[in-house]
Formats: C-alpha cells, structure tokens, sequence
C-alpha cells in the first residue's frame, strides 16, 4: 500500500516536473501567437487608415489631374483659335470687304475675296466649322457652302445679338451657334468666337466676326485622355463634348475657378463628380468617379494582403528560432540532469549545445559536477586518513609487547609459586596471541591458522576439557597455501558455543583439510546439536539483516563467511552441511588461482579497505569473546 | 551470616569467584552455584540465599530472563547483575529490572568488595525492621499435599516451576509447603519434581530420543544440568542409558 502511494507521489511529481519543464516553451509559443495576432491586427488598422488617407488624396489627385490639365488645352485651343480670328480680322480682303462701299463697288467680289483671304488663314486649322464676317449692313461673307446652314435673321435683328458684341469693345466672346443666329442644316452645336471687327488704323467698328468650331476639338482633347467620365458643357448646362450622361449631374457650383466634388449617391450608379470652369471661358468639365473606381490603387491591395503574411512569416520564425536556440537546448540539458538524477551519479554532461550562454549553462554545471566530485573525493581522503588513524590507535591498544612481558612475568610468578599448570596455560595464551596478531598480517599460510585454533582450542579445553575433543587431519600439501586470517577460529567458536556445549554431552571437533587442482577444502566439523537448514540458509545469506537478534550468537559466523566472500571474490565459498543432534560440517572453498583483483590497483583498494574493517571488528570481538 | 549464590556458565569464573572474595569477613558465604538460569530455578529453594551474582549471558535462560523470574518469586533477594564491556548496552534494556547493581567481567576483587559491603549495609537494615519471621496460617492437610504433587505430575514440563512458585500459586509461604512436604511425603520438593522429570526422560530415552531433546521435553531446557541430574538419578549418563536399554 504504502509503495503504491509512493509510487503514485513520485508520478504526480514527474507529472509536475514535465509541467514545470514545458512551462516555458508553451509559453513562447502562446507569447508569439499573441505578438503575431497583435502586429496583424494593428498593421490592418494601419493599412486601412493609410487607405482611407491614400484612397482619397489619390481620388482628389486624379480628378484634380484630369480636371485641370483639361481646362487648360481646351483653355490654350480657345485661345489658339481667338488669335487665328484675330488674324482674320487685321487681314487686308476682309478690311477691304468691310471697307467697301456698296454702292460703289461690287461687293461680291470683295466678299469672295474674304472668303479667300479667310480660308488662308484657316488652312492649318482643323476645327473651324466656318468664319462669318458681318459687315454693319449685314452684308456678310463665310467660308462655307450655303447649303449647309441657315441665318436665323429674326435672331438677327434682336437688339442683344449685336449689343453683346459691341459692349466687348473689340475683344472676343463665347457664344453657342454664333450668338444662337446661325443654325447647321447638319444639326450639331458650335462653340462661336465672336467679337466686334474694329479697323485697325481709324478705330472705327467696321463688322463682326463669327469663327464656329465644332467640337471635335474637344472631343480630341477627351480621347487623348481615354476617359469616358468626363464631360464638358456651357457654364448655363449645355451640352459640348463627352459623357453626356454627366449633365445629368450639372449643377451650377460648379461655374467656379476650383474644383468643386460633389457626390452623387444614386444607387444605380454612386459616384463622386467633380467639376472646373475652364479659366476665362464660361465652359464647365465634369469628371466623374465611381466609387469603385475611386478604391484602391492595386498595388496597395497587394501590400495589404501580403503584410500579414510577412508578420506571420517573421514571428514564426523568430519563434523557431527561440525554441531552435533556446528552450530545446535548455530542454535538452534539463533532461540529461535529470537521468543523471535518476541513476545517482554525479557525472558531467556531453550533449551537443550550441557554444553560446547555454553552452555555458551546460559548461557551468559540469564544473560544479567537477567540484563536487572534488569535494566528495577530499571527504572520502579525509574519512580513509581518519580511519587509518583509527586503526593505529585500536593497534596500539593491543600493545603485544606489553601483552607478552605481563605473561612472562605472570608464568615466572607461577613457576616460582610451584604452579606448572598456570605456566603451561600463560604460555599457550602467549602463543596465541602472538599467532592471532601475525605482525599485522591479513594473510597467512595455512599452517599458521591451524597453530592459532590449536592454541584457541587447547585454552578452551582448559575450560571446557570434559566436553571438548578436538582432532586435526591437514593434508601435507595444503600447508603452506595461504588463506585469510583468523577465518577458523570464529567457525571452531562457533562449534563449542552453538553446537557441543548447546547439546550437553561430550563432543568433537576435528579440521580436515585437502587440496584439488586449484582448490583449497578445509572443514570444520563438531558433533554439536547441529543446524536446522532455516538457520543454515540464514547464516549463507548475503543480507546482514538476516541475522536476526535471537540468533545473534551466529553474527561472528555469518561475518566469517562474508570475509571469505569477499577475499575471493565470489558468493560460493562455504557449504554447510548438517543434520539434528548428530553433526555439523563447514566446508571453505578458497581458489589458488591468482586473484585479478590483485592487480587491479583501485578496486583492490577499497577491497582491502573493507576487509580491513570487518577484519577488525572480528578480531576485537574474538578478544572479547575470550575475555569471558 | 548472609547466603550467597553464584549464577554464571563459566565454572572458572564461579571458582574463582569462590575463592578469591574473603567472605567470612563480609559475614557471607557461598551458598551455591549454577551453570544456568535453569538449574537456578531449579536449586534456588534449597540454597535459599540473600544474594545472588548473576551473569547476564548464560545459554538456554539468561541473566535477564532469570532475573525477572527471581525478582517476581523472591522480592527480598539481592540481585547484581554481572556483564562483559560488549554486552553493556544490553544489560542497559533490563535497568528497569529492580537489581542492586551492576558489575563489569572480569571481576576486581575491591569492587566486588565494595558492592558486598553495602549489601550487608542493606541487608543489615531490613533485618532490622522485620525480625519477626511471619509463619502463614492455612493448615496443608495430606489431601492438599496429594493435590499438589498432581499439580506437579501435570506441570513439570514448564522449565520455569519450582517450590516458590507452587507455593505462591496455592498460597502458602515455600518454607512452609516444603517442611509440609517433606512430611507427607518423605522426600524433598525438588526431589520430588526432578523424579517426575527422570522418570519422564527413561521413559524418551526407550524411543532414542537424543538428550538435548529429552531434557527439553521434561522441562530441563539444559542438557548440562539435565545430564548431571540424570547421572545422579540413573546412576549412568543419558547416552549410556540409551546404549544399556539398545543392546538388552
């Protein structure tokens, strides 16, 4: 239950952490996102304000272009023909037909010499329907066939038809169809020049003069501008040339020097018209602009719609560049953290940054990887240095010299007292201790051992000699092979303590040795109580906690076993073989081939080290156990 | 003079114990000794001491276990508590265990001295106070007698049974049950019960029951004891007995 829960904890935490670890590069993409839809949306903003602005200053502009650029050709053609008729009027048949006298002369003649004398004149010019030259009788000469028009003399003989002219004082005027007194067979309207003939030497008005042009000037001018928008009328709404659907739209605001707009919202067909006198004549050009026409320059549209896309393209890329260089490397080196975190190993970091801050972020933790390695390797020095100290105090305690002197000096008191037995005994724990401390040696030949349990036996048979028998069978050629120290006597111990003495009847204990090709045997039986295979297996377990308290008394075995473990490297060394009440035999397995670990310098270190402690702990708690 | 009575499994330890403390000057005298809080059980009532050294590791029952035991069934008898340096800290889990001391292996003669002297001092006090040796009333007729050795017959398996402990459970002082006792039936309490236990262990070794198992079976968890108690009854040792009835 309680795994579960621990369980579940640690993957709500995973959960967090990836939520953590996410945060930010969900974050970017929300931040861009935003930006984008925030630059969109102003930039449309903009772009439509700039239209709107663009929209009409560009409708003005061209209206204002047209306008203007029309007035004035139409203006400069007016005025073109004005001194062509002004030709006219200085030219010497024309004075001459004037000048005539009618009673004098013939005066057809001379009217035909005007002709003449007019078409001269006339004869680079398109435009000029016909010249009409009155004289005051209203005797009159014109360059064209009689045929195509008719004089309307009432119109004539109004008073104004004249009254107009003269008031002029010699300088021309417009008039429609010369002053509404000469009709076309052909129905068309005509723009006339017309003005007072004044004789150049005596001043004296002499006739009038009437140019007509038609108005495929005008026409000329509209086509050279390929408009169909435009048309041109009298300042009074008559019509002259173009669109004349625009007249329907005239209006008399537009009789003025400026362009004046007016906006027609017709449903059938919106648009804005705007409207130029043209200066000094009293003719009016409209120009009309629908209102889709009026829209957009094209290229604007383009830019509008491309715009977007730009930002978009720009923040996208900004935004992969940011995950690109950023939060995928971060990303990256986080999770690398982490599964070092997760196999609890402090190591440096090699993935492969980009060589910029994060590069150095990475560079960062690996130094602080590399000083905590340091660190840790300094404690470590330091705990070995100490522990070292440690065991020269513990060795100094034992101080043999001092051990082996009191003895000597206790056996001499004994022998002096008549005491052999005492002697024999001091003399017996003398050599044991002097084996059991082998000048510090881990490693001793076999023989050496079997002195040391022999000495440890006989000083426990001076205390238990009613129950214990002890027999030794060692193979000659096992002698000398070496083996850890001290690995018999915890097992003899445990013999006497756990097997004969827990029986209560007389037993034995006798050590067997013998070789195979690469393989040293010894075997340590007692006819003791025996073991159940429950305590055999507890004993043979790798794990200390095994031992439990109650049979705490088989601590110093199971520790002997995990030395020899240790000392050859591997778990099957002793075998326990056993039966209830009747015997129990432990076999030890020890290797005579050379150990790799012997060359392997660090790791035969630590080994070392380790069977340093827990040799330690063995020997002190022999000394103990013999103490009591 | 004061009883005292040494509990240790070292039987060196016991002698030297018994030899090297001057006790006729403390006013004391080694009483008895045993090898194990079992066989203490067992010799406690005959021995009947003031004092009792008792060593806290001893195979089969404790110091510790004992000591529980002693203090429920012998609330006057001094207690120290005996124990080498490695095994300090767990004498310390009994300090609730109403002891008169406790003393470090190996023993120093000065100490122990020491110790003992103000136990005389203690026991000295009390004696004082309670001169009178109160006998309890309550007549124990042959009919109660006849009781009690059923009970005994029923109960000799439990290692932990001895005359105090009968007598507390049928409520009458131990001194008491055991003159009664011997009255009735002419023979000591604890001869009484060890017969019950050897007649039971004849009667495994015919099945050649190993002895460490027989002693457990009559209630003698201590093959030490138990082989020297059989020895005693039998005349022969427990694997002789079973050898002598295997061959007839």
């Amino acid at each position: 239950m309680g795994q579960k829960n621990m369980q579940g904890k640690r993957i709500k935490e995973k959960v967090q952490n990836s939520i953590k670890r996410n945060a930010l590069s969900r974050k970017l993409s929300g931040v861009i996102i935003i930006v984008a839809l925030i630059l969109i949306i102003v930039s449309l903003v903009f772009v439509f304000f700039i239209i709107t602005m663009e929209r009409k200053q560009y409708a003005e502009r061209e209206s204002e272009n047209v306008l203007s650029s029309l007035s004035t050709s139409i203006g400069s053609d007016i005025d073109k023909y004005n001194n062509i008729s002004r030709l006219i009027m200085i030219e010497p048949q024309v004075k001459n037909y004037l000048k005539a006298d009618k009673r004098i002369i013939d005066l057809f003649a001379y009217s035909e010499g005007a002709r003449l004398g007019t078409l001269n004149i006339l004869n680079v010019t398109t435009s000029v329907d016909s010249v009409f030259i009155f004289r005051n009788d209203l005797e009159y000469s014109t360059t064209i066939n009689p045929l195509e028009y008719r004089l309307d003399w009432d119109r004539i003989h109004e008073r104004d038809w004249k009254s107009g002219l003269l008031a002029n004082k010699g300088s021309s005027s417009l008039s429609l169809n010369g002053n509404g007194a000469i009709i076309k067979t052909k129905p068309a309207t005509l723009l006339t020049i017309n003005r007072a003939i004044y004789d150049n030497v005596s001043q004296k008005q002499t006739g009038f003069l009437f140019m007509n042009l038609s108005t495929d000037f005008m026409e000329d001018e509209i086509n050279q501008l390929s408009s169909e928008n435009i048309c041109i009328c009298t300042s009074d709404g008559i019509y002259l040339a173009g669109n004349i659907k625009l007249l329907n739209y005239y209006d008399k605001a537009y009789t003025y020097d400026e362009i004046t707009e007016i906006k027609v919202s017709n449903p059938k067909d919106a648009m804005t018209i705007s409207g130029l006198k043209v200066r000094g004549f009293p003719l009016v050009i409209l120009y009309s602009i629908t209102n889709e026409r009026r829209l957009l320059p094209m290229e604007l549209l383009y830019f509008i719609i491309i715009l977007p896309i730009i930002y978009l393209v720009c923040v996208m890329v900004a935004g992969s560049f940011i995950k690109k260089n950023i939060t995928n490397p971060i990303f990256d080196l986080t999770s690398e953290m982490e599964k070092k975190r997760q196999k609890e190993v402090i190591e440096k970091i090699d993935i492969n940054l980009p060589d910029n801050e994060i590069g150095a972020l990475q560079e960062s933790y690996n130094n602080m990887v590399d000083h905590s390695n340091l660190l840790m390797d300094r404690l470590v020095e330091k705990e070995q240095t100490l522990q070292k100290a440690e065991m020269r105090v513990l060795q100094e305690q034992i101080k043999p010299h001092f051990l082996y002197n009191s003895l000597e000096t206790i056996g001499f008191l004994a022998i002096d007292a008549g005491a052999d037995k005492v002697h024999g005994a001091l003399e017996t724990l003398g050599s044991f201790y002097r084996n059991f401390l082998s000048k510090g040696d881990r490693e001793i030949p076999l023989k050496r051992e079997i002195t040391i349990i022999k000495d440890y036996l006989s000083l426990q048979k001076l205390r238990y000699g009613d129950i214990i028998n002890d027999e030794y069978d060692i193979a000659k050629d096992t002698e000398d092979c070496i083996i850890p120290k001290l690995i018999l006597q915890p097992l003899a111990e445990n013999s006497i303590y756990h097997g004969i003495r827990m029986k209560g009847e007389k037993g034995t204990i006798k050590i067997s040795s013998f070789r195979t090709k690469d393989e040293l045997h010894i075997v340590v039986r007692d006819t003791g109580i025996g073991m159940s295979q429950e305590q055999i297996d507890k004993v043979l377990s790798k794990e200390k906690s095994e031992i439990s308290e109650e049979f705490s008394g088989s601590f110093g075995l199971w520790g002997t076993i995990e030395r020899i473990r240790s000392y050859c490297d591997k778990d099957d060394v002793v075998r326990i073989r056993s039966e209830m009440g009747e015997y129990t035999e432990i076999e030890i397995i020890i290797s005579l081939l050379p150990k790799q670990w012997k060359t392997a310098g660090e790791s035969r270190r630590t080994t070392d080290q380790e069977e340093k402690v827990v040799g330690n702990t063995e020997e002190n708690s022999n000394v103990q156990s013999n103490a009591d | 003079m004061y009883r005292v009575m040494l509990i240790d499994d070292e039987e060196s330890a016991r002698k030297l114990m018994k030899a090297s403390i001057k006790w006729e000057s403390l006013d004391m005298e080694v009483v008895g000794e045993a090898a194990s809080g079992i066989e203490a059980i067992n010799v406690i009532d005959d021995m009947k001491p003031d004092i009792a050294f008792v060593d806290i590791s001893m195979p089969f029952m404790n110091g510790i276990e004992f000591t529980e035991i002693a203090t429920n069934r012998y609330p006057d008898l001094v207690i120290i508590i005996m124990t080498a340096f490695d095994e300090f800290e767990y004498a310390r889990k009994c300090v609730s265990l109403p002891v008169f001391d406790y003393m470090l292996k190996p023993m120093v003669r000065s100490e122990v001295t020491e110790v003992l002297t103000k136990v005389k001092k203690r026991l000295d006090e009390r004696s004082e106070k309670d001169e009178a040796d109160n006998e309890p009333s309550g007549d124990l007729g042959s009919s109660s007698i006849d009781q009690i050795k059923k009970y005994i017959e029923n109960n000799y398996t439990d290692s932990k049974l001895n005359l105090t402990s009968v007598a507390q459970n049928f409520g009458f002082s131990a001194s008491y049950l055991s003159r009664k006792f011997k009255q009735e039936t002419g023979k000591n309490f604890v001869e009484f019960l060890t017969e019950c236990r050897m007649n039971a262990a004849m009667k495994l070794a015919l099945t050649n029951m190993k002895m460490f198992n027989a002693s457990n079976e009559v209630g003698i968890p201590d093959p030490n004891y138990f082989g020297r108690c059989f020895k005693k009854f039998a005349g022969m040792s427990y694997s002789e007995y079973v050898a002598s009835k295997h061959t007839s």
